[in-house]
């Protein structure tokens, strides 16, 4: 989700959810795991109910750390992590899942599989047919 | 790892761009995104990625505390939790049975969920039962009595 105030919505109802199902927890994921897929869940549903897949605005992004850079890189830089962010929001749903757990969280492919009900294996396909198409969109 | 090690330089890629890499992983992309360019441009869209993520305003840790605070408090409670003098408030003031064995019959505010029924009132707050536990029986009445108007009333 790319709407900082219906991200934020999903994930405060995903925890409420989750502490009232708390003993549904089995403990064969991890809790992070757990109240992830609970949360993708919860976006799932919150995107189908306003008919949006891909939303527009993309004011959650952070502005990438540029210190030590002069202000035209620094520039540069920001506009290209803003480009990334808009073509990761063009990926199909399993891709941009995979890819943005992957390098924004550091989810192993097990764990991405856990939380997307895929394979290990599949989850791995997807991260890298997601990041070969970002590749391709951002040339 | 050398340079047609592309697939293994790609399963660390976004290790090392978090920097949580070991460090021989580390130096063998490094070493390796010097003379791949497929690979060194990968890095620099996986850097990127991990660089504009997504950061949460810090309110909203206190958001889901204060709501899940509130859930506790308010969803958790079943109808037989009730304290003797809400249930029969509520049996006196909506006319549902708490006889045992007869059928409870929902008021035509309650809502159905997993937990069983919660009362919404006129600003869209939801509560369940062990709110009642904090008022007296007159003041329970007449909070019955508002939120009965206000069903027949829709």
């Amino acid at each position: 989700m790319q709407d900082r105030d219906a991200a934020e919505d999903v994930v405060q109802d995903a925890f409420v959810k989750a502490l009232r199902g708390l003993d549904r927890f089995r403990g064969d994921a991890s809790f992070r795991t757990w109240v992830l897929r609970i949360t993708a869940n919860e976006a799932k549903g919150a995107l189908r109910k306003t008919g949006r897949r891909r939303e527009s605005p993309i004011e959650a992004a952070r502005e990438v750390a540029t210190a030590d850079l002069d202000p035209a890189a620094a520039t540069a830089l920001n506009a290209e992590a803003e480009r990334a962010r808009a073509m990761l929001g063009m990926l199909p749903e399993k891709q941009r899942l995979s890819v943005s757990l992957r390098t924004e969280d550091g989810l192993s492919f097990r764990e991405i599989g856990e939380i997307t009900g895929s394979s290990e294996g599949a989850a791995r396909v997807n991260y890298f047919h997601g990041i070969r198409r970002l590749r391709e969109l951002m040339e | 790892m050398n340079a047609n090690d592309c697939g293994a330089v790609r399963e660390l890629i976004p290790d090392v761009a978090r920097r949580v890499a070991a460090a021989h992983g580390l130096a063998a992309v490094e070493a390796h995104v010097a003379t791949c360019a497929a690979c060194a441009e990968e890095l620099a869209l996986v850097r990127a990625l991990h660089a504009s993520r997504p950061e949460p305003r810090p309110e909203l840790l206190l958001r889901i505390e204060r709501s899940l605070r509130f859930d506790r408090q308010t969803v958790q409670r079943p109808w037989w939790g009730l304290t003797a003098a809400a249930v029969a408030a509520l049996a006196l003031g909506i006319g549902f049975s708490s006889a045992p064995g007869s059928e409870i019959v929902a008021p035509a505010f309650a809502l159905e969920t997993d937990e069983g029924w919660t009362w919404e009132t006129g600003d869209g707050l939801v509560a369940g039962g062990v709110v009642f536990d904090e008022l007296s029986d007159d003041a329970l009445e007449r909070l019955l009595a508002e939120l009965a108007d206000d069903a027949g009333g829709e």
